[in-house]
């Protein structure tokens, strides 16, 4: 029997069939995909991640990555049968070296986000990769969905920080690419294909990640602009005045500041008054902490913006981050919000919000568009609030038209409907309709070449 | 009032972590981000507030220090001071010397309210108010987490061991101030800019002819010993022979 297998291999503290322990991992963030399972395994080192897909792969049985589930499509959930086996990398934890004069260290997939930031700083490095759920989702599941977050103005999403990979391969074997080379052209660079493939071509277990000389001193800014089309040229300008030093370029909405005030009072927030738009910045310190100061204030004299604050410590410093990070939480509370996480040309960001606004408000003038994320890359979450006094439902079956519009206009200016979280579940349709036949061609025969036999995830990305 | 005098003083900022200089001479500085001291923001937040309320007329904040902890000024005058003063010294200073400084600038410009941060987050002295009360032979309230001005007095709420102390002062006063007090303002860029062009006197500390009480030498400084990793012991008969192997039973 394939459970008592898969028992034999992790033991007993590997597996669990238990639904209260379950429950937790076949359902997600947003409580859209729930999924059965035949068992989760947890193991605990590569050979036992080797031995259960070797074990999946001899039974023909699906295997699904999850790392900390926060993943936003759906991807790390099992599909309904309770056929599938759920792989949890939790239990690979462990940060297995950091070499601080390598500027690089070799962790496990199962190591949680903020848990590898840590690591690096306490060998006085940095790791960039930030973002809201780093508490709780783990490194495996960063480099699998290849997620950004919010320092890729300067240092690039999950792929950019990675040196080398150890990945499980679809018949177990496994594949220790862990050199840590910074150059290396000695044939294809397979690492890439495992990166954002959402546990479809491999398991990722361990990964080399590079590291960054430690920013000490930093500086935190709240610009309020009249539209994105502000924010964008206030970005140009500030590229300009700070070149390197800007690392990271936040769009925030005025709906996201009424609901921060509504739900959850305890923030402080920088204005009294409202603005329509707001830009949160962090900029490194350079020669002189007045370059900052100076830059922001020849940007506000070109009326790029209309007022701004500044962190004087770090305390407020990180209270103006946690208005961005909450973002994504509040919009819970006012009922169902539906999702595109969107990119385009960083010159079209104010082409594309407008536009899109426009489309959505005729389909549905009552619509609460809460539109933010980090335009300093291009990409908008562009998320729309069901109209207050509507029940869930009722949006909910006029959501799908509201999504092809946005889509279309994404379409339109050359974006992608996929800016940074992926496809998993949610998006393989729209996958189809916005790639070229072609691209989807190459996409399967490589899925095809390294899992025969389908078992990785499947029903997810293709 | 006419005028009310805050102290600003510069510390490594409250989230960063200290660390020794490799030496060991003292904590290192060097590329690390300092801040005001906390409770002295929180001080110089209900200076501007009397002022808003037209309590006072003037708001000066003071630092004693070298030339980098022009910096601090700059932020206060941001946060909406009117003047700034810089006692420049090279030298460490200590609660009784700093009380002696602040008691010369009280004379030379005839402050009326004195406020405080109750201790500044690098020393954790908690001294300079009460000596400064003690040299200037006036009044002091510590620790508040309220202040109400009425005329020639005030009526401080102040945070104690068995909670909620409130006393009434007559003015002038020395008051320091405690974490709940208020929250201080976020700084506006517009007021960055004009903080720029707000005077700040820099007064050598020779120019006080205060007597400095530098008593104690730092010897040397060294990191507290790291505290070991937690274990989970199972049950009752593993702790006590975790204990036993310990010596500590
Ligand atoms: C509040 C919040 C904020 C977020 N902000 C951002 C953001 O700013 N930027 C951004 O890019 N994303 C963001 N996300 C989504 C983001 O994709 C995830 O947070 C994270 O990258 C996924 O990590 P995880 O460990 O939770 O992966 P999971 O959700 O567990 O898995 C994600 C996918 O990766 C696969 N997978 C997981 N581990 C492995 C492995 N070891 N080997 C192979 N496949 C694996 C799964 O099968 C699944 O397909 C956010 C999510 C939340 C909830």
């Amino acid at each position: 029997m394939l459970v008592d297998e898969l028992k034999s291999i992790v033991g007993t503290s590997g597996w669990t069939s238990d639904p209260d322990e379950l429950l937790p991992h076949l359902t997600e963030w947003r409580d859209v995909f729930h999924g059965e399972t035949l068992l989760m395994v947890s193991p605990g080192s590569t050979e036992q991640v080797s031995a259960v897909i070797r074990a999946c792969a001899a039974g023909n049985t699906a295997v699904v990555p999850q790392g900390g589930n926060t993943g936003l499509c759906g991807g790390a959930i099992p599909d309904q049968t309770g056929q599938q086996v759920l792989l949890s990398l939790s239990r690979m934890n462990a940060i297995r070296c950091v070499s601080p004069n390598d500027f690089s260290m070799i962790v496990e997939a199962g190591c949680i986000l903020a848990d590898v930031q840590a690591a690096a700083r306490q060998a006085a490095r940095f790791f960039p990769l930030s973002l809201a759920a780093e508490g709780t989702c783990q490194i495996g599941g960063n480099l699998s969905t290849n997620a950004g977050g919010i320092n890729v103005l300067r240092y690039g999403n999950a792929r950019d920080q990675v040196l080398g990979l150890e990945v499980v391969l679809a018949d177990g074997t496994i594949w220790n690419g862990l050199r840590g080379l910074r150059k290396d052209t000695a044939g294809y660079d397979i690492k890439h294909l495992f990166i954002g493939s959402e546990g479809t071509l491999g398991v990722i277990t361990a990964a080399n990640l590079r590291l960054y000389p430690e920013v000490r001193e930093s500086q935190t800014a709240m610009i309020a602009v009249n539209s994105p089309q502000h924010a964008v040229d206030l970005l140009v300008e500030l590229r300009g005045s700070l070149a390197d030093q800007l690392q990271a370029f936040e769009l925030i909405p005025s709906r996201a500041i009424r609901y921060l005030r509504r739900h959850m009072s305890a923030l402080r927030m920088p204005f009294t008054d409202d603005y329509p738009w707001y830009v949160l910045l962090e900029s490194s310190l350079g020669d002189d902490a007045q370059t900052l100061e100076s830059a922001l204030a020849a940007a506000l004299e070109k009326r790029l913006g209309v007022d701004a604050v500044v962190a004087k410590n770090v305390s407020e410093q990180e209270g103006l981050w946690r208005i961005r990070h909450s973002i994504s939480e509040v919009q819970k509370f006012e009922g169902v919000s539906l999702k595109h996480d969107v990119s385009v040309p960083l010159g079209k960001i104010g082409a594309f919000i407008e536009a899109a606004e426009a489309a959505v408000l005729k389909l549905m003038p009552d619509a609460r568009i809460v539109a933010f994320g980090h335009i300093g890359d291009g990409n908008v979450h562009f998320n729309i609030s069901q109209p207050k006094s509507w029940e869930g439902d009722r949006f909910r079956e006029k959501a799908a038209s509201l999504s092809n519009v946005v889509y279309e206009i994404v379409s339109s200016l050359q974006g992608s409907i996929s800016a940074e979280h992926g496809i998993g579940q949610l998006k393989r349709e729209l996958l189809k309709q916005y790639r070229g036949e072609e691209e989807i061609a190459v996409m399967k025969s490589i899925k095809a070449a390294l899992d025969p036999g389908n078992i990785l995830n499947p029903g997810k990305v293709l | 009032m006419e005028r009310v005098l805050v102290g600003l003083k510069r510390v490594v900022d409250y989230n960063v972590r200290v660390r020794i200089r490799s030496d060991g001479s003292g904590v290192e500085t060097d590329g690390v981000k300092m801040s005001i001291n906390p409770f002295d923001e929180i001080a110089l937040e209900e200076a501007l507030r009397m002022k808003e309320r037209g309590e006072a007329n003037e708001v000066v904040v003071v630092s004693i220090g070298g030339s980098e902890c022009q910096q601090q000024l700059r932020t206060g005058l941001a946060m909406g001071a009117d003047r700034a003063i810089l006692v420049e010294t090279a030298e460490s200073v200590n609660p009784l010397t700093g009380a002696r400084i602040f008691l010369e600038l009280i004379k030379r410009e005839a402050a009326e309210l004195v406020l405080l941060g109750k201790q500044a987050i690098d020393d954790d002295n908690n001294q300079t108010g009460q000596m400064l009360a003690a040299l200037w032979g006036r009044p002091q309230a510590t620790f508040a987490s309220r202040i109400e001005l009425n005329g020639s007095t005030a009526k401080v709420t102040r945070e104690v061991d068995v909670g909620l102390e409130t006393i009434e002062v007559d003015l002038p006063a020395v008051i320091t101030t405690d974490l709940r007090l208020n929250e201080p303002r976020y700084v506006k860029l517009p007021d960055i800019m004009k903080a720029k062009k707000k005077p700040l006197d820099q007064i050598p500390v020779a120019d006080l002819a205060v007597e400095s009480a530098a008593s104690i030498t730092a010897v040397t400084f060294e990191p507290p010993e790291q505290r070991q990793k937690g274990i989970i012991v199972k049950d009752v008969a593993e702790l006590v022979a975790a204990l036993k192997d310990k010596g500590l039973v």
